[in-house]
């Protein structure tokens, strides 16, 4: 069966999904994340430009700590944080061939975005105090710490790399997967902020 | 009874002292490195201005770090001395061992890069801050592949 489309399906109106500020953030944010990774791997052995994404993937992370606590309804984390009834409710329906329209992160979603954004977290604060021991790639805060410390955070840093890697992985297939199992598309509300949902849809969550 | 444990003294006599020999390898090679990071710590110091620059205090340092190339390190690398064999005591990864070309080529690299820091350590904090960068990034190179994170 071919649905018709949204945009001209008098049933469905246009809503605002995600504001400006979290549309720039969030493409910032994999922008910074993807360079600073593989600069971190294969950019040169001075790592200045590596220090610099790494930077603005804390400072991005600021914004939406700020942003999830002052920022619009669906993007303050007290809006997606749900309990495991409601996490496992939406388990058992996740699978069935159909867009959730939802506005904002579903269940699952704002759990995975918590745990992406704080593994980051501790993955960049990590990099801070740093010391490879080559005198030239310090990290800014590492002289405030131990030998022994700076060790832990060179390998939690290293360690939680793959961590970032694996869990933008997850992400981008999660992406697919609303694209083509549920026919969702959740790349274009990013970068335009609107989305077509069924009258009546919003703003019933 | 007792035949049979003295023979196995005195093969373990001989074992345990060689184990304390590899021990002292690693303490010794530890050493090597501390004194390479020491006269490096000094340059970067003045590279980045927290010590006032000064020619001769830098050539100096260079000079040391140049002298402590010649030092042939292999000997502090026996076998037996890697993380695996020590975990605890060394960070130096298997991977020496077993790709030693690699090692050399590295380690060539930071020979080079001593000798280009003896050529203009006096020249200048500009010259030198350029001539250590390049220096610290041939350690990174070995780190980065040949030693673990943490002990």
């Amino acid at each position: 069966m071919i649905r018709p489309s949204a945009a001209e399906d008098p049933n469905f109106e246009t809503v605002r999904v995600w504001d400006p500020l979290i549309r720039l953030f969030h493409w910032a944010l994999a922008l910074c994340v993807i360079v600073a990774w593989i600069l971190g791997k294969y950019g040169p052995d001075v790592m200045t430009l590596h220090f610099y994404f790494g930077y603005a993937v804390l400072g991005l992370l600021a914004f939406r700590l700020l942003w999830g606590l002052v920022g619009p309804a669906n993007v303050r984390v007290a809006s997606f944080v749900y309990g495991p009834v409601t996490v496992l409710v939406y388990l058992r329906q996740m699978f069935r061939r159909q867009p959730t329209y939802r506005l904002g992160h579903n269940p699952i979603g704002g759990f995975f975005a918590l745990v992406l954004l704080t593994v980051l977290m501790v993955h960049a604060v990590a990099g801070l105090f740093v010391d490879p021991e080559d005198y030239i790639n310090v990290g800014p805060l590492a002289h405030l710490v131990s030998d022994s410390l700076n060790r832990k955070a060179l390998y939690w840093h290293n360690t939680l790399s793959w961590y970032v890697l694996g869990l933008a992985a997850l992400h981008v297939a999660a992406i697919a997967f609303y694209a083509l199992w549920k026919r969702e598309d959740l790349v274009r509300p990013m970068i335009t902020g609107r989305k077509q949902v069924p009258k009546g849809a919003a703003p019933h969550n | 009874m007792r035949k049979a444990v003295i023979p196995a003294l005195l093969l373990a006599l001989p074992l345990g002292a060689f184990a304390a020999d590899l021990e002292e390898a690693v303490d010794a090679r530890q050493g090597y490195y501390s004194l390479l990071g020491f006269e490096m710590h000094s340059l970067v110091a003045m590279a980045k201005g927290e010590v006032e620059y000064d020619a001769e205090k830098a050539k100096g340092h260079a000079a040391d770090m140049l002298t402590l190339t010649k030092y042939d390190a292999a000997g502090l690398f026996p076998p037996g001395t890697s993380k695996a064999d020590m975990p605890g005591k060394t960070r130096a990864l298997p991977a020496i061992w077993e790709d030693p070309e690699s090692v050399q080529e590295k380690g060539a690299a930071f020979v080079a890069a001593v000798k280009d820091l003896n050529e203009v350590a006096g020249e200048g904090r500009g010259q030198l801050g350029k001539a250590v960068q390049d220096l610290g990034g041939t350690c990174k190179g070995c780190h980065d592949d040949y030693r673990a994170e943490d002990f």
